[in-house]
């Protein structure tokens, strides 16, 4: 049995060259002492095969089409045996991916390991990154819910506030100037051909590059990276290394085969991400999140006020993008180990606190008016119970005017802007009246919009707004009421 | 290498264990989500669209109660839907049917009244008293005659010139008619306002029953009233209540 199979392997050998290929491969040297830091790369390589096994799997019964996407990750939630396994898995081993990635090369720049000679094999961890956030997002347009038309909605409507380009990004990203099954379609072709295509071809540069330069050593404090002598020490380095094979090797499959366990756990434990509300254009859905990576990303959109809002969504990754470039070359040279490099273990620090702080803002916080809070959201019963006529229509009014999208009334509503519970004992009539019609701040202003009656009866509403036994606000200047 | 596997092994015992005991998190068919056009239940419904004015129960709103059964005694299934579908202009009442720019299919419309009727009509309060009409009577009330009813049935709560006083505020004042329409004053007068403290026709102040209730004339005289106050502030304040042409 083993001979026979031995056989048939040795003639498929002598003319593939596979073992002869793979031989240097295994038996390239490594430093010594690397350890379990350098495992995250691989993990990452090992998720990618998993999205693309799942990812086949699932192109076979999704229809990417504006009609039929919805129905089909119904079918395979639902219906399809397991179909809801391999959803759950994919959408869990593409977090995975990105975290592992993120990981990857937050350790390659502590240890300073894109340093030279390895700057390219850095650009191309760059580009990686880029097209897995890209496959990240395209992905979620594919689940084609409400999240998913409103995340490439603001996606194309930040895109055509740009300068000049505006209107042909909004082209480029739906195919046409409105969002439809054609903007499916051309999400389809990135997530499955163009980006997938290019990561691909990334991996093998990149892994070529990690071959071809070797493993870094881990970096030891007081010994800095110079072009000239880097080369012979590293060679040294080697001469005393071990091989690629048995001991790295096995850590790097250790740590993948874990990665997966955790992974198809997580997956069977969490299920299977939406598709959620349908999508539908003529709704706008109360209170749309992008999946988590882009989190932090959609805090600082809710930050930032209307006017920088495309440059929150293009211009901060835009940034981040060329400072990863330019890294390596500003920093090729030097001090490799992190205990001398106080600028960047706290750039490191700064820069996961910023995204941890925006992306739980992009969690919690009400950036988008509640939609339906106007019809929906009844004005507090102990509220109505003390209204006069007047006041009760003003209370109408306020929420037919949607005032009650961003405000909450005893905590209940939209929080765009302030509670208005006890408004009154804040402002007077008159500084009311000017709010109402002037807006400010992030609240439009509704003059235009609002007839003598309803400012009149709306001001009377809100003038009620106080706790029994606290005094209206009085003007600095006069008490007209 | 076989160590590794025996390693990884034991490492998948735990999680495999957990997934077991915790069952699979397999998607319950139940709670597929709906598409918005398809939700017929009257209390999502309701809660969706009405309850922000109406109140959550129907009652205790801004605007009149639909949890009233007098109301629904009074109001046919028509004459719902039709507010229900094109609202009432000039008020907060918006139209919320998709062909008048709402977002309520005909179904959903009707959905929501039969809910109402189902939920809110109390078979047992068929009023004693004969019941008005709904809809207002065009033409039917004077002013002057009016004056002398509100004198006697509704000076005591809300003013002698309906300027308000203790028991309830002004409904003199311009804005407030302004934003209100003749129907939905009529019906105030007809069923007053249980949640808020204000007796219906068949009701005096005190809460006892008249003896003689509210009849069609009285009614639509009070109304006539309340239209006339509106139209001289509209004048003398040169603005058009938008209200007044609207009233269906
Ligand atoms: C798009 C969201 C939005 C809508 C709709 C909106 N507001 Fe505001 N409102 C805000 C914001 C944001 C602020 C805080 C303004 C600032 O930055 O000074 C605010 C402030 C106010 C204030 C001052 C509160 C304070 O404590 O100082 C009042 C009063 C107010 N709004 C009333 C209204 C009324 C009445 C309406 C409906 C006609 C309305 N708002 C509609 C967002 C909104
Ligand atoms: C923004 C506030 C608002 C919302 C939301 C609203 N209404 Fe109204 N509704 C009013 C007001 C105000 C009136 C009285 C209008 C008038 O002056 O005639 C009214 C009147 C009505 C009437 C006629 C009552 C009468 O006394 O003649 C019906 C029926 C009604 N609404 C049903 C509904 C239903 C059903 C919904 C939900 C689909 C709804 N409304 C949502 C404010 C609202
Ligand atoms: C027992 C006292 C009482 C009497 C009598 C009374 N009302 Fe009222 N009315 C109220 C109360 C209480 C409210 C709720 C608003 C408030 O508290 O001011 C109210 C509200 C109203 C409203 C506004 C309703 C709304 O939803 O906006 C109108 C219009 C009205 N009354 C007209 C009349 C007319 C006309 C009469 C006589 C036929 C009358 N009322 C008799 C107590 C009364």
């Amino acid at each position: 049995m083993n001979r026979i199979a031995r056989q048939i392997g040795g003639w498929f050998e002598a003319r593939l060259g596979i073992a002869q290929a793979l031989r240097p491969i295994l038996g390239h040297r490594t430093p010594r002492g690397a350890k379990w830091w350098y495992v995250f790369g691989s993990a990452t390589l090992t998720l990618f095969l998993i999205q693309v096994v799942t990812g086949i799997l699932l192109a076979m019964v999704y229809v990417p089409s504006g009609d039929q996407a919805y129905e089909s990750l119904q079918y395979l939630n639902y219906t399809q045996e397991l179909g809801w396994f391999l959803r759950a898995l994919h959408n869990t081993a593409a977090s995975g991916m990105v975290v592992m990635l993120v990981i990857h090369m937050t350790q390659v720049f502590l240890m300073g390991a894109f340093k030279y000679p390895r700057e390219l094999t850095w650009l191309f961890g760059v580009g990686l990154l880029a097209i897995t956030m890209g496959m990240a997002f395209t992905g979620q347009v594919l689940r084609w819910d409400q999240d998913a038309y409103w995340g490439v909605g603001v996606g194309s409507a930040m895109a055509g506030r740009l300068p000049i380009i505006g209107p042909y990004m909004v082209r480029l990203i739906c195919s046409g100037p409105t969002i439809g099954g054609e903007t499916l379609s051309r999400f389809f072709a990135l997530h499955v051909f163009v980006l997938p295509g290019t990561l691909i071809l990334l991996v093998v540069g990149h892994l070529y590059l990690v071959l071809r330069l070797g493993i870094s050593s881990p970096p030891v404090a007081g010994k800095p990276v110079d072009p000239k002598t880097y080369d012979a020490e590293y060679e040294r380095e080697l001469a005393n290394g071990v091989t690629f094979y048995p001991n790295p090797i096995r850590r790097d499959m250790i740590f993948s085969a874990l990665t997966v366990i955790v992974i198809v756990a997580l997956a069977a434990m969490i299920g299977p991400m939406g598709p959620g509300e349908p999508p539908d254009p003529t709704i706008i859905k109360s209170d749309p999140r992008p999946d988590w990576e882009f989190l932090p990303l959609f805090g600082l959109l809710a930050l930032s006020p209307a006017p920088l809002e495309p440059v929150a969504i293009f211009g901060v990754p835009a940034i981040i993008g060329l400072v990863l470039i330019l890294i390596p070359f500003v920093g090729s040279k030097g001090e490799r180990s992190p205990r001398r490099r106080p600028v960047a273990v706290l750039s490191v620090i700064l820069f996961f606190t910023t995204a941890g702080v925006l992306g739980w803002l992009g969690h919690t916080s009400p950036w988008s008016p509640v939609m339906d809070a106007w019809s929906g959201l009844p004005v507090p019963e102990r509220m109505v119970k003390n209204l006069r006529p007047l006041e009760l229509q003003g209370a109408a009014v306020f929420q037919v005017k949607t005032c009650r999208n961003c405000h909450a009334l005893d905590g209940i509503g939209g929080e765009r802007g302030p509670d208005l519970t006890k408004v009154a004992t804040k402002l007077t009539h008159d500084e009311l009246i000017r709010q109402v019609i002037q807006g400010g701040g992030l609240m439009p202003a509704f003059g235009s919009r609002l007839s003598p009656a309803e400012i009149d009866a709306m001001v009377a509403f809100l003038e009620t707004l106080r706790p029994p036994g606290e005094p209206p606000a009085r003007s600095a200047v006069t008490a007209r009421r | 290498m076989s160590q590794c596997v025996r390693f990884i092994t034991r490492c998948m015992a735990l999680p495999l264990a957990c997934v077991i005991s915790s069952g699979c998190d397999r998607p319950d068919p139940a709670n597929r989500p709906l598409r918005p056009s398809e939700v017929l239940d009257f209390g999502v419904l309701y809660a969706q669209n009405c309850s922000g004015c109406h109140g959550a129960d129907g009652k205790l709103g801004p605007a009149p109660p639909l949890n009233d059964s007098l109301f629904l005694a009074m109001a046919s299934d028509a004459d719902l839907q039709r507010v229900i579908a094109e609202g009432r202009p000039g008020t907060p009442m918006s139209a919320f049917a998709r062909s008048a720019g709402g977002g309520l299919t005909p179904q959903q419309v009707t959905a929501i009244v039969s809910g109402m009727r189902s939920k809110w009509s109390a078979a047992t309060t068929r009023p004693a008293a004969p019941l008005s009409p709904y809809l207002t009577q065009v033409g039917h009330g004077t002013a002057t005659a009016g004056a002398a009813v509100f004198s006697r049935n509704c000076a005591i709560c809300h003013g002698a010139n309906g300027e308000g006083a203790s028991k309830a505020g002004a409904v003199n004042s311009p804005a407030f008619l302004a934003l209100i329409t003749d129907q939905a004053l009529r019906r105030i007068v007809i069923t007053g306002r249980p949640d808020l403290g204000m007796p219906d026709y068949q009701h005096a102040a005190d809460g006892a029953a008249r003896p003689t209730p509210l009849n069609e004339q009285e009614i639509s005289d009070v109304v006539a009233l309340l239209a006339s106050w509106r139209q001289t502030a509209a004048q003398q304040s040169g603005q058009v209540a938008q209200a007044a042409g609207a009233s269906r």
